[in-house]
């Protein structure tokens, strides 16, 4: 888990829950009372059996048919009733949970949109996708049915036990403590169990890893003729699988008979208690039989439950884990009285900022910009460079608010950007991130993204602008040219002209560009840079370099180190200075040129 | 789809499932079988309580304590037995279902192995997964209640009978209720399967479309289009709330049904059962016993619904197994390489292309004797790659020739391609490799920071080798070619995650420690052709020119100029 692990009980996390999605509460109680009446449909029968027995199959005075026939009628009834009750409450409970996890999913969908991009690191996309998806799964399955055993057949042993208490305590009595060591039994099966199968999910994930490596190595197994030796371990593996799976369903097989043998010797009790007692002590021939149909209508769901009881703890997890994102505070937060950027172009001020990763778990991350100070006037073409890891694609998205420094400012205008509404903000900083993102869907609509009111005029217009439209004519439906999931179809290269399309159109004044590390072809190489100057011209632009050609045409250099900033000036003076910039650059140049 | 072909399709499949796995199948319907027979036997023994137990203590006021212990003994013994027929059943059920999927993966598993890489390039990568990994176990999903559904006919049988022989105007309105259980059951069950499948696909829909709103985070909030997602995002959520919503209501009203049905018809029995007490062609007890076992036979019925909505998936799933185990292993390219005497690599006249499209290859002839290192070069998509692919036996040429020695020649890729194991699996690759070989050749490929991970040489490197830089891999890579000592070594740029000095002691090492080795080498970066004996210069699919980087710079200007482009555009290394 990657979020702040919260560590409160099953009923806080339910209770919370239910605060979460408020549609759960809305009715219940009218649901659970339909549910109670729905659960009387499953006791008419034994009480209609004793009821016959008792008053119309047995008496004194030879079989009255007629009474049978009104207790039909009247059982008839009451199965109607109970039948229509026992629809409406799973209906309710089905649609106001299909309400509930909608509104909580939507809830995530915003709240994690919100998150600043420090939360969206890597490594915690995965376990995000998986709060919005699986982990409200878990709670769908959970109402789909264990919250409706819980419904159903927690209101039925309810009253079947009323039942079974109401005709006779003792035998009632008899009967749940002879049946009570069930539930222990069930505890420790269930326990095995979850155990088993937690085991064979980990060798089923095994298998699927090692086949997606066949498959996806299969150009390297067959260099080195590793593929026959490759395949017989993915065998032992599947084999493993295979053994595990067994052992797991060997053991759930015990679940169902150990009701089975449970309900044997309590009916036995039962009889024998029955007996003992007699006709004088009120029992009836009829009460008991109506008696061991109800035993066996009590336990039935006991077994059920023991699934219900894993599947219950399993939605509380799951639960726990999505309030755990929704207690992460979001992102950059809105100012309370926001004041607007000044007209015309901006200058960026960076003041004194430290940065460092939220901490997960106990060690602490190190910083990742420490006491940086920068002034960039309007227009400035600025170009940011450093090894991996030195800051700078960091200190590109503080400059454009994408999260906010663990101290210091950062000013844009003169504004400090805490000041600055998210709306103006991005009418005025446009980022181009290193791996532009595409959406699925055609280039047209990943333009309109950025600006969805244009019109189509203007995004032609853009391409013009940024002189792309000799790029445009070769690809084959133009603006409609489907772009592929996650932008597949096109090159990296495309996908940056793309990007750069779509930044153009907000028109902003000041433009953070983290330039891409993925090579692109020679003709493509040529338009990017056209496009990327057409695009730089007039506005104050952070490029976060990765390429020294990039640095050797800006205004300025600012070069980054460990999170410091540790040399600032044109590309000429940093290469005579002899530091850590003229290093780079000798590298570079060694590392480009032969001999 | 029409039923009789669907039952036709549903019993070969079965078959073709089970024929090497009869014996267990047979055990767990015989579990099943024993299972059904207690269900009728044990209402056989309610009977027997009420009329010779029960009534008599209640009427007559006394019962002897020898019945009731053979009837409640009797009780018991039925509840071990049946509880037995449950557990053997359940049990070998399973061991037939995974025997077979177990069978059938080992099946796709030997065939992906066996297929050379043309065949592999051809298929998508996901969908391969998913038959090998996903699809054995769906085509198995319909034996796990297959031994229950046998033995609920084996119970609708001996159910059927008894309450025939019991009393035959009841037993016949009771039997006829069946068929229409069944009916309701398998309508239902076709019904709501239809809408959780459509639940299913939304949910598909749903989620990658988070994962791509996620993935683009940094797009979303520059354009400060985190509301405009969220809306996106929202109306796919209404979109699977619909589907679940048309299921819960099906479900609602066919639960209660399937609930109440068995209630009513209980009822008919009483009332109608209660003439036949009168004219005294029924017992008390018999009565009793009839709603009893009807009460017992409505779970089991449901299973009838269960079975058949995990047919469409088995066959499904066997369907795309079959179609991959249909298809004959194709010839391995390697068989297509001539061999030479001595060390060098002779390229005679070679042409290539990807099914019938452009060539990419149009006549490549090279001599490249043994012992001396080639650099190939050339721009994007002249053929650089698929040259050394001819050369290693991966692929085979449309025309052509290729001789290389006995021994063949070993590849480094482009992608350095690591499996989860140890650092020493991803070397040895399983084959027997002595510890002074691979030590030679981490020390060669500059791969000593092996040594510097946790465990040495027995570290996991997890999936894919995460955890490693590009450059580690590629030099964990190409330390994997060195062990096997390569009479031939091709190496698609292979250094390009090195930085410039590591990459210049590597090729180095590599020039010293192979001498009589031929290397061939897919270069871009000037520094590392210099390093070249010669120079292979490729445009279009041709050779223009052979020979010493120093004389194609001289004379020839495209190279010269690809030369320059290259240094202008390298990308910095940080």
């Amino acid at each position: 888990m990657t979020e702040p692990i919260s560590r409160w009980s099953a009923a806080e996390t339910i209770g919370k829950g239910v605060r979460a999605a408020p549609a759960l509460r809305v009715g219940f109680i009218t649901t659970l009372f339909l549910a109670l009446v729905g659960a009387a449909g499953r006791v008419v029968i034994p009480i209609l059996v004793q009821q016959a027995i008792d008053r119309g199959l047995t008496p004194k005075g030879g079989v009255d048919v007629a009474m049978v026939v009104r207790l039909g009628v009247i059982a008839f009834i009451v199965i109607a009733i109970a039948t229509w009750a026992q629809r409406t409450a799973v209906y309710r409970l089905g649609r106001r949970s299909e309400e509930a996890l909608y509104g909580l999913r939507v809830r995530l969908f915003e709240h994690i949109h919100r998150l600043s991009i420090a939360d969206h690191s890597e490594e915690r996309k995965g376990a995000l996708v998986a709060r919005v998806t699986s982990d409200v799964e878990t709670l769908a399955q959970f109402f789909q049915w264990g919250g409706l055993a819980w419904l159903l057949d927690g209101t039925l042993m309810l009253l079947v036990a009323g039942v079974m208490l109401a005709y006779d305590w003792v035998l009632a009595l008899v009967a749940f403590v002879v049946a009570a060591p069930l539930a222990f039994v069930l505890q420790r099966v269930q326990r095995h169990l979850v155990k088993a199968y937690d085991a064979a999910r980990s060798r089923n994930a095994q298998v699927m890893t090692q086949i997606s490596e066949v498959v996806a190595g299969a150009e390297t197994l067959r260099a080195y003729q590793a593929g026959p030796r490759y395949a017989v371990r993915v065998k032992q593996t599947s084999h493993e699988r295979s053994k595990s799976f067994i052992k797991a369903g060997s053991i759930g097989a015990f679940l169902f008979p150990s009701g089975e043998v449970f309900g044997v010797f309590t009916v036995s009790a039962v009889v024998i208690a029955g007996l003992i007692r007699g006709p004088d002590s009120g029992l009836t021939a009829g009460a008991m039989v109506g008696f061991i149909f109800l035993t066996y209508r009590f336990l039935e769901p006991i077994a059920e439950f023991t699934e219900v009881l894993d599947q219950t703890q399993t939605a509380v997890a799951g639960m726990r884990r999505v309030l755990g994102v929704l207690e992460i505070p979001v992102g950059p937060p809105e100012p309370e009285i926001p004041m607007s950027l000044p007209a015309g172009a901006l200058a960026v001020t960076v003041d004194r900022v430290d940065f460092s990763y939220r901490t997960r778990g106990d060690a602490d991350e190190p910083p990742v910009l420490l006491d940086v100070n920068v002034h960039i006037p309007a227009g400035q073409q600025v170009a940011v460079v450093g090894e991996t890891g030195s800051g700078k694609t960091t200190l590109g998205r503080l400059i454009a608010r994408l999260a906010d420094p663990s101290a210091g400012f950062v000013l844009v205008g003169g504004v400090p950007l805490t000041r600055v509404s998210n709306a103006d903000l991005r009418r005025r900083l446009t980022v181009v991130p290193q791996e532009p993102f595409l959406f699925e869907g055609t280039i047209a609509a990943n333009l309109l993204f950025a600006m969805p009111n244009l019109h189509r005029v203007d995004l032609e217009s853009a391409v013009v602008d940024l002189d792309l439209n000799d790029w445009l004519d070769t690809l084959p439906d133009g603006l409609d040219t489907e772009v592929g999931e996650r932008g597949a179809q096109m090159s990296a290269g495309e996908r940056q002209l793309v990007a750069l399309v779509r930044a153009s159109l907000v028109d902003p004044d000041v433009l953070v560009l983290d330039e891409a590390t993925s090579s692109v072809d020679a003709l493509t190489e040529v338009r990017l840079a056209r496009a990327l100057e057409k695009l730089a011209s007039g506005r104050t632009t952070i490029a976060i370099a990765h390429r020294l050609s990039t640095s050797a045409r800006a205004d300025r250099v600012l070069v980054l180190d460990h999170g410091r900033l540790v040399e600032d000036g044109t590309h000429t003076e940093l290469v005579q200075r002899g530091g850590t910039y003229s290093r780079m650059y000798d590298a570079w140049v060694a590392a480009t040129s032969a001999g | 789809m029409d039923e009789g072909n669907r039952l036709r399709q549903a019993s070969r499949l079965i078959r073709a499932l089970l024929r090497h796995q009869k014996r267990t199948f047979v055990i767990a319907c015989t579990g099943a079988a024993v299972f059904a027979a207690c269900t009728v036997a044990s209402a056989i023994v309610v009977r027997w309580m009420i009329d010779d137990v029960i009534t008599p203590r209640f009427r007559d006021g006394h019962v002897g304590v020898g019945t009731v212990a053979m009837v409640l003994g009797t009780l018991i013994l039925l509840g071990f037995v049946r509880a037995a027929g449950v557990v053997v059943r359940r049990t070998w059920a399973g061991r037939t279902a995974w025997g077979v999927t177990e069978r059938l993966s080992a099946q796709v598993i030997d065939r992906l192995a066996d297929q050379p890489v043309p065949w592999h390039r051809r298929q998508t990568t996901g969908d391969l997964i998913t038959r090998a990994g996903v699809d054995a176990e769906a085509s198995t999903a319909v034996l796990h209640p297959l031994p229950f559904a046998s033995g609920v006919v084996v119970l609708v049988f001996l159910s059927s009978v008894w309450l025939l022989v019991t009393d035959i105007p009841l037993g016949l309105a009771a039997v006829g209720v069946f068929p229409l259980l069944i009916v309701l059951n398998v309508a239902y069950q076709r019904r709501v399967d239809r809408y959780y499948n459509s639940a299913q696909d939304e949910l598909g829909r749903l989620s990658s479309a988070v994962h791509e709103s996620f993935e683009g985070v940094v797009v979303v909030k520059s354009f400060g289009a985190e509301h405009r997602e969220t809306e996106r995002l929202a109306v796919i959520a209404g979109r699977l709330r619909e589907a679940r919503l048309g299921a819960v209501r099906l479900r609602s009203t066919f639960e209660a049904l399937l609930d109440g049905v068995p209630n009513v018809v209980n009822i008919a029995l009483l009332v109608a059962g209660a003439f036949r007490v009168r004219s005294g062609a029924m017992s008390v007890g018999e009565l009793t016993s009839f709603i009893y076992l009807f009460t017992l036979l409505v779970f089991p019925l449901r299973l009838i619904g269960f079975t058949l909505s995990e047919l469409p998936h088995s066959l499904a799933g066997w369907g795309r197994i079959r179609s991959l185990l249909d298809q004959p292993v194709e010839v391995d390219p390697i068989t297509s390489l001539l061999r030479g005497t001595d060390n060098g690599v002779h390229v005679r006249d070679l042409h290539y292309s990807h099914d019938s499209e452009r060539e990419v290859l149009t006549g490549v002839t090279a001599e490249i004797p043994a012992g001396r290192t080639v650099a190939v070069v050339g721009a994007t998509g002249s053929g650089k790659t698929t040259l050394l692919h001819l050369i290693a036996g991966i692929i085979a040429p449309t025309q052509g020739s290729v001789t290389v020695p006995e021994r063949g020649a070993e590849i480094v890729f482009q992608e350095a391609f690591l499996l989860a194991g140890t650092v020493l699996d991803n070397i040895d690759l399983g084959a027997d490799v002595p510890p002074d070989a691979v030590e030679l050749a981490l020390q060669v490929a500059e791969a000593g920071f092996v040594h510097q991970l946790p465990q040495g040489l027995d570290t996991e490197i997890g999936e894919r080798g995460v955890g490693l830089s590009g450059g580690q891999r590629q030099r964990l890579a190409l330390t994997r070619a060195l062990v096997r000592r390569p009479a031939v070594l091709l190496l698609d740029d292979t250094t390009s995650a090195l930085d410039p000095t590591t990459e210049a002691r590597v090729i180095a090492n590599l020039r010293a420690a192979l001498t009589s080795t031929t290397v061939v080498a897919v270069a871009s970066r000037p520094s590392t052709i210099a390093l070249a004996d010669d120079v292979l210069y490729l445009v279009d699919g041709q050779v223009v020119a052979h020979g010493l980087h120093d004389e194609l710079m001289a004379n020839v200007p495209a190279y010269r100029e690809l030369i320059e482009a290259f240094e202008h555009d390298r990308e910095s290394h940080d």
